[in-house]
């Protein structure tokens, strides 16, 4: 059965183009590179540059899942982040928000993604139980985190944080990056709950059909809101381990942070018209969106240049994937 | 040459193949001008390929097309609506937020030239939407919002804008399939005011009673060939089903052999809080019977039973369970009291189409096949579901194929299995045999006689009244909302059916039954 015709190979390739388009891509980088590209050094920092990126995509990701969206994703990274490190400022920092305030490492952690959850739950009771459109909700959840970030920094930047807590995200078990791990841990997290247990079922249920859904005894609502509530976890934790990794946060930390996950988590093959996505396809479409950054950057490609690639590279990707469902 | 022939359009030995089916094997179809020709057979018997092929979407790889005598290898539908040949799809095209007029000469505006520009000249288009309604007999304003009028309005519309096309032939596909019956009569009158304006129409529908009262001929299709064309008046019902199936179906409905027992469900007085919909509904079910719900198009039956499911708000009544109120709120509480809903709407309310045939089954069982840990007990689930489709027979190539690639009789056993996997005591299935060849239906028909046999109670809403007496050891009537009699027995006929459905208020129908 397992015999490696072409006819298997092609049904293989049409099934995971992600993985597919991906492999192709590190032989392409590669050959280009002629192996300089493949070495550890440059792996690590892949995985670290796209660990915070990967856990806003898989947010928004559930959520387009269930046929929503989410533009609030990079404000409310941007608040998480500013808030965890006003709490993990070294104690003698003059302009210090909170000046001689020296908390245990904990209570950053807990507040940055607390502030996350409050904002999933936000999002979800308008989309759910408001019934507003989840772009229209999100676009105004998305200004209010704005301009709290701003209201909260007085526009400055909240820098000169603790080594206790920049090591969260900068230190390393072996040679594996503390992020690599806090992001497996999420994805074997996420990829249980979607696969293995009822919450996942119906988070698809919801998204291919609601009526459906409804009449199946599904609540409806309440899942919504939990799908809402979890990307918002998610979210702060990506704050925290942002502001950790970078040592700062301030108002512009998150900007634009929504477009670069929805963009990945739908090359990864999330569908917009809901009920179709796969936990691992949203990370292959993190990496792969990476995977083209680092290696323009590599070959020494303009910076402005890049942005054209990645857009014709995300359209790509979305016609081949709706060619394929049709 | 044209003059002397008789066919306005002529198919001649169309054949057409997909990847290991031949789709249309050797198909001809001729079409007499003014006359309408019923176009009739199974779902997958060729009818919308031989109607793609017409219209260009699919290519034929044999045979010929002539329109008046004339080749006509029509490219899209765009280009057969320009030569006089256009469709009514069941699901209508129109823009629900444009005007009537709007929507009729989409594409083609009538315009004025002020200076450089070219702009709509909405008055001429009224005037020319006015003529066309005049000439169709149909009441419609030109300048009304498409979205607020009704869906026969709508479908009128279709057919006014195939009619300003000077169309000479209209293939119409299940275009009673969302009409009242009032509605029926009324596309019927503007169907015959086209055929004595010398149009031809294609008609293809399962409902065997329109088919007798409006066709001139009939064509019968099965498994891509074309069996017979004969005019109306030779066949009848038993005939047209034998020549659709192929095999003889005197016996359209299995014998339900299960003899209702204790009562096990009780409604008492159950009003809608939608003040429009039913009030003061009573009922009881038995165990192990069939009890019908029977009426017209707007008698509040979907409403009805989807409020005894918790779909719909009550304010008013109650719905027992063994005697004790269920208290039902959501579908969850009713799923817990042991009942199941197909639903009317199988595309909108009953499939989720991009997911498999193992989770299309097993949704609404998700929370017993949980375990401790809050983890999927996947084996026992996919072993199940397996089981259960198994069970009824459904066509599939695998069980992880998405339901949204089966035919629909195919889709409703998954339905079915769903709600079987739940191990209900009450089944409730609203027009369970909507849109599902005469095959598949008779299957659906077998396994609720089974059901019932095995002492599960069903309640079924049909429009068909044949399936009706067919199949329900009992029929309720709702007529408006209220329910107008129970009939039992050698009282459950056509006559007493439509006696009820049409207590109150319909007052065509009362005209209909004098005459």
């Amino acid at each position: 059965m397992k015999q490696l015709t072409r006819k298997s190979i092609g049904e293989f390739a049409s099934k995971n183009t992600g993985y597919v388009t991906f492999a192709a891509m590190v032989v392409i980088l590669g050959v280009l590179t002629g192996g300089g590209s493949l070495r550890l050094l440059s792996w690590q920092n892949l995985a670290i540059a796209e660990a915070v990126r990967a856990l806003a995509a898989l947010g928004v990701g559930i959520i387009i899942i269930t046929k929503g969206i989410d533009l609030s994703l990079g404000q409310v990274v941007g608040l998480c982040a500013c808030v965890s490190a006003s709490l993990a400022q070294t104690p003698d920092y003059v302009s210090s928000l909170y000046p001689g305030l020296n908390l245990p490492v904990i209570a950053p952690i807990l507040a940055g993604v607390g502030v996350g959850a409050l904002f999933g739950l936000l999002n979800g009771f308008l989309v759910a139980y408001g019934k507003l459109p989840p772009f229209i909700a999100t676009l105004g959840t998305m200004t209010i985190a704005a301009g709290l970030q701003l209201i909260y920094t007085h526009a400055s930047t909240v820098g000169s944080l603790k080594n206790e807590y920049k090591v969260i995200a900068q230190g390393f078990l072996g040679p594996i990056p503390n992020m690599v791990i806090y992001v497996a841990i999420a994805v074997l997290f996420l990829w249980v709950l979607m696969n293995h247990t009822k919450i996942g079922k119906r988070i698809y249920a919801i998204g291919g059909n609601p009526t459906a859904a409804r009449v199946s005894g599904i609540s409806v609502k309440f899942e919504t809101m939990k799908v809402y509530l979890m990307a918002g976890v998610l979210y702060g934790i990506a704050g925290v381990l942002l502001s950790s990794r970078l040592g700062l946060a301030n108002a512009l930390t998150g900007d634009n942070m929504e477009l670069d996950a929805i963009a990945a988590a739908t090359v990864g093959g999330v569908s917009h018209s809901g009920g179709v996505g796969k936990v691992g396809g949203i990370v292959v479409g993190v990496l792969t969106l990476g995977l083209i950054n680092f290696g323009m950057t590599y070959l020494g490609v303009d910076s402005y240049y890049q942005l054209l690639v990645k857009g014709f590279i995300i359209i790509a990707a979305v016609y081949l994937d709706m060619r394929r469902a049709a | 040459m044209s003059s002397e022939n008789p066919y306005i359009l002529e198919m001649q030995n169309i054949s057409k193949s997909f990847p290991g089916v031949k789709a249309l094997k050797d198909v001809s179809f001729r079409l007499k001008p003014g006359t309408v020709h019923a176009l009739m057979g199974e779902n997958g018997a060729g009818k919308s390929t031989l109607m793609k092929c017409l219209f260009g979407i699919y290519m034929k790889e044999n045979g010929e097309i002539h329109l008046n005598g004339e080749p006509a290898n029509f490219k899209n539908s765009r280009e057969a609506l320009e030569h006089g040949v256009s469709m009514i799809h069941q699901e209508l095209n129109v823009v629900p937020d444009q005007t009537v007029m709007e929507n009729i000469w989409l594409g083609r505006e009538f315009t004025r030239r002020i200076g450089p520009f070219h702009l709509v000249n909405h008055r001429k288009m009224a005037e020319e939407t006015r003529q066309l309604m005049k000439q169709l007999e149909m009441e419609i304003e030109p300048e009304g919002r498409m979205g607020s009028i009704s869906i026969s309005h709508q479908q009128a519309c279709e057919i006014a804008k195939a009619v300003s096309y000077n169309a000479s032939v209209v293939v119409m596909d299940e275009p009673t399939s969302s009409l009242s019956d009032k509605e029926v009569n009324h596309l019927f009158k503007i169907i015959r005011s086209l055929r004595e304006q010398n149009v031809a129409i294609i008609y293809i529908s399962h409902k065997m009673s329109e088919i007798f009262q409006i066709a001139d001929e009939i064509s019968v299709m099965r498994d891509g060939e074309l069996i017979t064309t004969a005019p109306a008046s030779e066949l009848d019902e038993d005939k047209l089903i034998n020549l659709m199936v192929g095999r003889d179906m005197s016996q359209r409905f299995p014998i339900v052999e299960a003899v209702p027992g204790e009562s096990v469900m009780q409604v008492k007085n159950l009003t809608s809080s939608d003040p429009k919909s039913f009030k003061n509904v009573s009922f009881d079910l038995r165990r192990g019977e069939i009890l019908g719900i029977g009426g017209l198009v707007g008698a509040q039956r979907t409403e009805l039973v989807e409020s005894i499911f918790g779909l719909r708000a009550t304010v008013e009544g109650t719905v027992s369970i063994e005697g004790q109120d269920a208290g039902i709120q959501t579908a969850k509480d009713a799923i817990h009291c042991g009942m199941g809903l197909i639903t009317e709407d199988r595309r909108g309310a009953g499939i989720f189409p991009q997911l498999n045939i193992i989770e299309n089954t097993s949704m609404p069982s998700l929370d017993r096949l949980t375990n401790k840990v809050g983890l999927l007990d996947h084996k026992t689930l996919i072993q199940k579901s397996t089981e259960m489709n198994e069970k009824f027979k459904t066509k599939t190539p695998t069980m992880e194929t998405k339901i949204r690639s089966l035919s629909g009789g195919n889709q409703q056993k998954v339905i079915v299995a769903r709600w079987m996997m739940t191990l209900p005591e009450i089944l409730i299935m609203d027009e369970p045999t909507r849109g599902i060849d005469v095959g598949a239906k008779y299957e659906i028909y077998c396994i609720m006689a089974e059901l019932a046999a095995a002492g599960k109670s069903i309640i079924m809403v049909s429009s068909e009244m044949p399936e009706l007496i067919g199949m329900s050891h009992r029929i309720m009537v709702l007529c408006d909302g209220r329910k107008t009699g129970e009939l039992e027995g050698e009282e459950r006929t056509q006559e007493n059916i439509m006696r009820l459905a049409a207590r109150f208020g319909h007052d065509d129908f009362k005209e209909e039954e004098a005459s």
